[in-house]
């Protein structure tokens, strides 16, 4: 039976480096961003080199990415003043510190206005329409309202002839 | 003279100074509008690479800007000039914003009853396995190393043979990497 070899490796390290394969890795976008465009500068040391090498071997979005750094080359373009202009008032003027504009909210008043506008023109359209209807109602119902001329009976019969078939003056 | 020489000339000249991006960083208009100015190009090439239609680009552009001034510069401050050009960054954190923007983008929704249900199959997606440790901090050799080290339970001299280099390398790279390991369980336990 062959005897156990030690190879007088530190125990420590050993079980630092088996803990390390047990855990996952954790995933800092701001650093990674930043191995890949050192990687793509040729900044890396001779490790970190081939570390970010075998991670881009395997991701076609990493490779396609350094290659584009490598390869972006400007002489040609000029940035639209549209984006520029778009762009710049990202960050405002008139505040000592930067900060990200955002869309204003309507001042509370105005709203308040608003929506008190809003629901009293509602309002006074649902009343306005019941009085009227009430109105046209009660006017038909009243006699002295079928004492009209001929053309306006005609219309109004062919408007709504059935309350006229029951009045005083009807001609059937 | 090319953008990018011109950047880097900017990131170079600038890197003179304590800090590239001071200026901006402390919130000077000025500073951001010409950083826009100079790098809206180079922004807009890198996007370009990405947007699947043309007309996303100026709204992908304006989304890379976005994000670099997010939270008061969060993004940018992550930036350390000692370790890649502004220039290289920028392209880099131009693409992946891009990327992330359209991804997030609903697309136009459609009845299923439209849809022939050909086009209804999915496809079986594989998971992807996770990433371990030594795979995101260490270079395959090193790892290889370790390995030899701590799995196969070799000696120095027997791994220096097996690989064909110098014993010196494999202990200057088991140290490394050590190091590397401890700084990150260090870190993690802060």
């Amino acid at each position: 039976m062959r005897a156990r070899k030690t190879s007088g490796a530190n125990p420590q390290e050993r079980a630092l480096w088996r803990r390390s394969r047990e855990t996952d890795a954790p995933f800092d976008e701001a650093e990674y961003l930043l191995d890949l465009a050192a990687f793509a500068d040729n900044r890396l040391d001779d490790d970190d080199t081939a570390r970010m090498a075998a991670l881009v071997a395997r991701d076609v979005t990493a490779s396609e990415d350094v290659a584009a750094a490598r390869a972006l080359t400007a002489a040609e373009m000029a940035a639209d003043e549209r984006i520029v202009a778009r762009a710049a008032a990202l960050v405002d003027h008139t505040r000592p510190e930067a900060l990200v504009l955002s869309f204003t909210p309507r001042p509370a008043i105005a709203r308040s206005w608003y929506g008190a506008a809003t629901w009293s023109g509602l309002a006074a359209a649902i009343v306005f329409a019941g009085w009227l209807g009430f109105d046209l109602g009660s006017g038909l119902s009243n006699p002295s309202s079928v004492a009209r001329s001929g053309d306006d009976l005609s219309a109004s019969e062919m408007l709504d002839p059935a309350p006229l078939m029951f009045t005083e003056n009807s001609q059937i | 003279m090319s953008v990018r020489s011109l950047n880097r000339d900017f990131g170079e000249r600038r890197l003179e100074q304590t800090d590239p991006l001071a200026d901006l960083l402390a919130g000077d208009k000025r500073s951001w509008d010409n950083f826009v100015r100079r790098y809206a190009a180079l922004i807009v090439a890198a996007v370009r690479g990405v947007a699947s239609q043309p007309g996303d680009i100026e709204d992908l552009t304006q989304e890379v800007f976005v994000r670099l001034c997010k939270d008061q510069f969060r993004l940018l401050r992550s930036y350390d000039a000692t370790r890649a050009s502004l220039s290289t960054w920028i392209t880099i954190v131009a693409r992946s914003t891009a990327r992330d923007a359209l991804r997030r983008r609903r697309p136009d929704s459609v009845p299923i009853e439209a849809v022939p249900e050909m086009h209804l199959k999915v496809d079986a997606v594989e998971p992807t396995p996770k990433l371990k440790l030594p795979e995101a901090l260490l270079s395959p050799r090193q790892r290889e190393i370790l390995g030899m080290l701590y799995d196969r339970e070799m000696d120095v001299a027997e791994i220096a043979v097996a690989l064909g280099i110098d014993p010196q390398t494999v202990r200057s790279a088991h140290h490394k990497a050590m190091l590397k390991l401890r700084a990150h369980f260090k870190a993690d336990s802060e």
